[in-house]
């Protein structure tokens, strides 16, 4: 398809000048100026060097070889795991493979889309392609500058070709023609003052090098846009527990993994407060106890102190504000307990996010610190609880009918007081002695009052908590604009071909009227197309002069189709 | 024809050329973003020179003992802001060292004022009476308070000590938990605001 097939008549034009070969002069590659570069050899000068390489570069074969390495190297990237995505997995990979590891992460294996050797195929790649871009486009504006070459003057020599008598004088056979054509949006070249004959050259087609440079521009448009998303994008993890505020801030997230030129300040400052969250699950069939909806109902509010609005969050239904997506991607339970010492006084109370152990069960584990009563529990949460006849506590049902916790509670130091940040789903009950009576089982408003006046604790509540996936990624917008259009431009330049037609006529033998003869001629006629519409056109052409020309075009088609 | 088809030849090159050095460098630097890692911004400290100060935004909200706190009524005296919580480990550890500077520069015309971010009242006071902070700090749970902040300066995570000159200007920054001597470095610093 890159190649231009030259007619095999085209020697047959005469010296006419321009018309030499109708599309002798124009330029072969569809992938650009290029196109041919690989198969010359390297000359020997310095600046031939240098002007070789760089046909090598902007070649159409180097191009394809680029996009093929970058496939190739985004496959590491979704195989293996990647430290923006799943740092855990990178962590678990080094603890199974040791030694491979390390050369792994030194050959940028774990953070594929950022490592050098990527870049590298994205530059060249770019490269490449605004190499053959801008001498194209320079060359599109050139051929539209340029009328169409004359008409060559044998005409019956052209791939494809036919001629009709006409009672109309040669001048206004042309001119006829020329209607026509011009009707049928074709740009047309009349000859000059002082050249000699009656003629008419017609072109259209310039449509598909415009879709094919649409294409490339688009490709680029892509690579800018993934580019875009990865420098000023960000992605964010938030847990907010019923009731709960949130403001959007880096010290409130939970995970924050911004783009290279995002700084805190960037954030959309937005504020949001969860009023509460509805999970819905199948209470009968087979499939008892599978989600049947989640509804998180939110106010939120896109700057501070401003108009409040309320909306609902679902699976396939993201918050937008201030074009960042907030997406609903789990949710738990969060028990409240109130830890209390001796006489009462209270120094926790708080809604304590517990995290599913069991996904369909949603029986779930979670820690309680009251570092100031030196108290820490490890709990289990059972939703719909129930005691097995060999004792052991089951959750039935994913929703909260018979909430119940089970609490093993420790004395001592917490380590919270070391200055070292510690997770809050974990205790480290080293040096810390267990509570007589644990594990303890508490049902809702139930207070657990410890042995050896440690004070007591209540399971006072249950709230549900949601987590909140923040997304801002500016570049998807103008990649799924530039795929389209990469996809339009490459239909345009499959479908519309680049062709000519040619009209000369002679005065008639017999004194009166024209011998009008037309040519037809099409660079990379791939679909075939270009037989019939010039056989209807030279009919069309024919019939002009009104029903006594009606003998038709007698057609000498050469026969060029399929080329 | 000879001399005008040179120059288009010409310009075009310079064009074609000029775009992918652009692109080159653009891309270098691009590259340059995308594999270095960020500085490593834990403890460190941020001053701002007298009249680069950005201005701290204002402030209304519950104290965690009930009562209202309006940061307006500061301005005069220079603020030490601290956004703590206390679940968070490095803020319990520094809390001590706060309390004893309020102690020595309460009388010198230093207020300090905690910001609690993400925890209950019930939680912060038991903190605040077993540790022994007699400064006051407001209720903050969801850090609106901390969103205005990051807004003028590089409040990013808890904890983070923010001294306010006597003009209502933010003098400049712990990020982390705060040293003795890093404090008395900032508040001399802060005094200074022409």
């Amino acid at each position: 398809m890159t190649d231009v097939h030259t007619p095999p008549s085209a020697e047959a034009a005469e010296d006419e000048g321009e018309a030499t070969g109708p599309f002798a002069g124009d330029d072969s590659g569809v992938a650009g100026g290029g196109g041919t570069g690989g198969t010359a050899g390297p000359p020997q000068a310095g600046a031939g060097w240098l002007r070789w390489m760089w046909r090598q570069l902007t070649s159409m074969r180097t191009a394809l070889i680029l996009l093929f390495l970058l496939a190739l190297g985004s496959v590491p990237g979704s195989v293996l795991p990647q430290q923006g995505a799943d740092p855990a997995a990178v962590t678990a990979y080094y603890t199974e493979h040791p030694w491979l590891a390390p050369v792994m992460n030194d050959l940028g294996l774990f953070n594929v889309f950022a490592a050098p050797w990527f870049a590298a195929i994205y530059l060249l790649l770019f490269a490449s392609l605004i190499g053959c871009v801008v001498p194209r486009t320079f060359k599109l504006v050139g051929s539209a500058r340029t009328p169409p070459p004359r008409a060559p003057r044998n005409l019956a020599r052209l791939p494809h070709s036919a001629s009709y008598p006409s009672v109309l004088a040669p001048d206004a056979a042309v001119d006829a023609a020329a209607a026509v054509l011009s009707g049928a949006r074709f740009r047309l070249r009349r000859p000059a003052d002082g050249d000699k004959g009656h003629w008419l050259s017609a072109e259209k087609g310039y449509l598909r090098e415009v879709g094919n440079l649409v294409f490339h521009l688009s490709l680029l448009g892509v690579l800018v846009s993934i580019a875009l998303g990865g420098l000023f994008g960000y992605k964010a993890d938030k847990l907010m527990v019923e009731g709960s505020q949130f403001s959007d801030t880096t010290s409130a997230l939970d995970e924050f993994h911004p783009g290279r030129l995002v700084t805190g300040s960037d954030l959309a400052p937005f504020s949001l407060t969860l009023n509460k969250f509805t999970a819905t699950y199948l209470t009968s069939g087979q499939s008892i106890g599978q989600p049947e909806s989640f509804i998180a109902n939110v106010t939120y509010a896109a700057t501070p102190g401003g108009r409040q609005r309320t909306d609902n969050i679902e699976v396939n239904h993201p918050l937008s504000v201030d074009s960042v997506k907030v997406y609903l991607i789990g949710h738990g339970y969060a028990p409240v307990f109130k830890v209390a010492n001796a006489k009462g006084q209270v120094s926790y109370e708080e809604a304590t996010p517990f995290i599913p152990a069991n996904t369909s069960s949603l029986l779930s584990d979670g820690v309680v610190k009251a570092p100031e009563d030196s108290l820490g529990f490890e709990g289990v949460f059972v939703p719909t609880a129930v005691m097995t006849s060999n004792g052991t506590l089951e959750s039935l049902f994913p929703a909260a009918d018979n909430p119940e916790v089970s609490l093993i509670g420790y004395s001592g130091n917490l380590g919270m007081n070391d200055g070292v940040p510690q997770s809050v789903y974990q205790l480290d009950t080293t040096g810390m002695t267990k509570v007589s009576g644990s594990p303890h089982l508490m049902s809702q408003g139930q207070t657990w009052t410890l042995p050896g006046g440690r004070g007591s604790i209540t399971y006072v509540g249950t709230k549900q908590w949601v987590s909140l996936a923040i997304t801002y990624d500016p570049g998807q917008v103008p990649a799924l604009v530039c795929a389209l259009l990469a996809i339009a431009g490459l239909l345009l330049s499959f479908f519309v071909r680049r062709r000519r037609v040619f009209v000369r006529a002679v005065p008639a033998a017999s004194g009166t009227g024209s011998v009008v003869t037309v040519g037809g001629l099409t660079r990379s006629d791939a679909s075939g197309g270009f037989e019939d519409e010039f056989a209807s056109l030279s009919a069309e052409l024919a019939g002009l002069d009104g029903p006594d020309g009606s003998d038709g075009p007698l057609p000498n088609n050469q026969s060029e189709t399929g080329a | 024809m000879a001399g005008p088809t040179l120059f288009t030849v010409k310009r075009r090159t310079v064009i074609t050329t000029a775009t992918v050095v652009v692109v080159l460098l653009a891309g270098a630097l691009a590259v340059t973003l995308l594999t270095s890692g960020k500085g490593d911004a834990s403890d460190a400290m941020v001053e701002y020179q007298a009249g680069h100060r950005p201005l701290a935004p204002d402030f209304t909200a519950t104290s965690v003992t009930g009562k209202p706190i309006t940061f307006a009524s500061y301005r005069g005296k220079t603020v030490v802001l601290n956004f703590w919580g206390s679940w968070c480990p490095p803020c319990r550890d520094e809390a001590p060292t706060l309390e004893v500077l309020a102690q020595q520069y309460g009388p010198k015309g230093v207020d300090f004022l905690g910001d609690d971010v993400n925890d209950t009242p019930q939680n912060a006071v038991a903190f605040e009476q077993s540790v022994g902070i007699t400064y006051p700090s407001v209720n903050d749970p969801g850090y609106a308070i901390v969103q205005d902040f990051s807004q003028v300066a590089p409040v990013s995570d808890t904890p983070t000590t923010v001294v306010i000159d006597r003009t209502g200007h933010i003098a400049g920054m712990v990020l982390g938990s705060v040293t003795y001597a890093q404090m008395t470095k900032l508040l001399n610093f802060a005094a200074v605001t022409q």
